[in-house]
């Protein structure tokens, strides 16, 4: 045996290689390898294919998870819904302990916008405006009548009838002012909505002209 | 060094709603501050000439949304003069009660939130808020409503009092006494607070009056003039109580005029309620849309409000206020601002601001 390898061995390196079958050689190489890559090629596409999937779908499961339990509004008042919402925060509630009130002071920062209050005419800009500043993804509640319809002052000269004519709104709390409790649910209603749990969560409500009113 | 402009607001969280300020500043020195208003206004007055004279309680509730109950009184009280209706005495006794809770309660607000403008005191309001809360829970389960009660009736109010309200205002006066009187030793004790407090902002006596301001403002800067005891309304008048004043005019008389003023309250209180009689009539006119017609004679009334005097100027039409001028003394208590803050360094300008203690609503109307 040993013989026959050294003899072949020793065969194979005296003899040289003929034109014919080093192409042969070549072709079988690069089929071989084609082949190899090929199917090294398949797995990898299929291995990499289904964890993509996977990898996309707990990703969009841990984004909204992640984004439904750390709302964080902005620490922006208007009128006297800012009241309640100062309420909200405060010993009674306390919000936070529910992890998801860490008023931000800038609206980078920021995911969740609570209009509380009336919106003039000389407000709605610079709202919109705090609205663009936020990162997407970003929501807005609409907090009381005065947010909602214009409240008390719809017939008023420089009210604009609603802060769904400027933003898209998320959910609307009802009420003049609305308790906190009721805050508490809308917020736990907009989790709801990110999360995807409830029918038509990705609908938003705007009306009317967007822009400058 | 040249002089910087600063754009501050209209929104940020230490200007008690949406005020814009252009500040100069010279470094770090203000030398001059330049307010801008009306980011709130939403024409009161003028919707208030459109309405009969009891659907406008909600709206003027709705200028100072951290004591309501003061400008309601204010206004029904004034329809009262120009239809030449007298408020029942019994009921005067209750709203004394209220009002002074309101006071309580709007001075808890302005502590907490003036200890969060000086740098994050949360713990101060956490703990104003949860005294502010009883305070609430108690109107709330009086009136029926949490902030906006619309409680006032013309000659009376809505509602008599129920079995239980002498004992459960007592409770609660005796809970704010022992929580509010702790106070004292935290803030005192700080120094932090102190230092941003003791002389910033001051306020001279002359100034004070030529301004007009009015309230704690004024009375911080040691004029000791109080609508209560100069013009005494419902049973202010057979209460005694001190009015405290301040000596200095800066951030920390503002305070401590504020501080004492709830203890003072808290003592109306009581001595309302020991001669408050357990069972009465305090019931006014109920809400109709026609009412008696009122009298074609100018109506002028004063309140002491929490944060000033409070005046309602109203020419009376029959059934609704042919014009109506509403006075609201933190829209002059804001026009010292400018004067206060020049001089002084630009951190300490929301020392002075919130001890000037502004709600914007009323400012812009």
């Amino acid at each position: 045996m040993a013989d026959q390898l050294s003899k072949g061995s020793a065969a194979n390196a005296a003899r040289p290689y003929t034109e014919e079958e080093l192409v042969n050689s070549e072709k079988e190489m690069t089929k071989l390898l084609m082949d190899s890559m090929k199917r090294y090629e398949t797995k990898t596409n299929v291995l990499f294919a289904k964890l993509s999937d996977v990898t996309k779908a707990a990703s969009k499961g841990i984004l909204t998870w992640g984004r439904s339990n750390s709302v964080w509004p902005l620490l922006f008042g208007l009128a006297c819904c800012a009241m309640e919402l100062m309420d909200f925060g405060a010993a009674r509630i306390d919000a936070e302990r529910k992890g998801y009130l860490l008023f931000r002071g800038t609206p980078r920062q920021a995911d969740l916008m609570i209009v509380a209050g009336w919106v003039t005419k000389s407000m709605a800009p610079r709202v919109k405006r705090l609205y663009e500043q936020m990162a997407e993804p970003r929501y807005v509640i609409a907090y009381g009548e005065c947010a909602t319809s214009g409240g008390p002052w719809w017939e008023s000269y420089n009210i604009i009838q609603g802060i769904d004519q400027v933003l898209p709104v998320d959910v609307y709390v009802a009420g003049c002012p609305p308790k906190p409790e009721n805050l508490f649910a809308a917020i736990m209603k907009l989790q709801e909505k990110i999360s995807g749990k409830n029918a038509g969560s990705s609908e938003r409500t705007i009306s009317g002209n967007i822009g400058r009113p | 060094m040249a002089i910087t402009r600063i754009n501050v607001g209209p929104i940020h969280p230490s200007t008690h709603g949406v005020l814009r300020l252009v500040v100069e500043v010279d470094g770090d020195t203000i030398k001059g501050v330049e307010p801008h208003i009306g980011f709130l206004h939403r024409g009161v007055e003028k919707l208030m000439e459109n309405r009969m004279y009891m659907q406008s309680p909600s709206y003027v509730e709705k200028l100072d949304y951290a004591a309501p109950l003061g400008w309601e009184d204010l206004y029904v009280a004034a329809v009262e003069k120009a239809l030449g209706v007298e408020t029942k005495e019994y009921a005067g006794q209750i709203m004394t009660v209220l009002l002074e809770f309101q006071r309580i309660a709007s001075h808890l607000l302005w502590l907490g939130t003036f200890c969060n403008d000086l740098g994050q005191f949360y713990t101060m309001f956490m703990w104003t808020f949860r005294e502010r809360a009883k305070v609430m829970k108690f109107l709330e389960d009086y009136t029926g409503s949490r902030m906006f009660y619309v409680n006032r009736r013309i000659g009376g109010l809505n509602r008599n009092i129920a079995p239980d309200f002498k004992k459960r205002a007592y409770e609660v006066t005796d809970y704010l006494d022992k929580n509010i009187k702790s106070y004292r030793k935290v803030l005192d004790a700080n120094p932090l607070f102190m230092e941003r407090t003791k002389g910033v902002g001051v306020l001279s006596r002359s100034d004070a009056i030529e301004y007009g301001v009015s309230g704690p403002v004024l009375r911080g800067s040691g004029v000791r003039y109080d609508v209560r005891v100069s013009a005494p309304y419902y049973s202010y008048g057979k209460v005694s109580f001190d009015v405290p004043v301040g000596s200095n005019g800066d951030a920390y008389d503002r305070y401590m005029v504020r501080f004492n003023e709830m203890l003072e309250s808290i003592s109306i209180i009581r001595q309302v309620l020991a001669s408050l009689p357990e069972t009465g009539d305090a019931l006014g006119m109920p809400i109709r849309l026609i009412g008696p017609a009122a009298k074609p004679d100018e109506v002028v009334v004063r309140r002491e409000l929490p944060r000033g005097e409070g005046i309602i100027y109203m020419v009376p039409d029959k059934q609704k206020p042919y014009r109506i001028s509403l006075r609201a003394p933190t829209f002059i208590n804001l026009s010292v601002l400018s004067r206060l803050a020049v001089g002084e360094k630009f951190a300490d300008l929301f020392s002075i601001l919130g001890s000037l203690d502004v709600v914007m609503a009323e400012i812009d109307r």
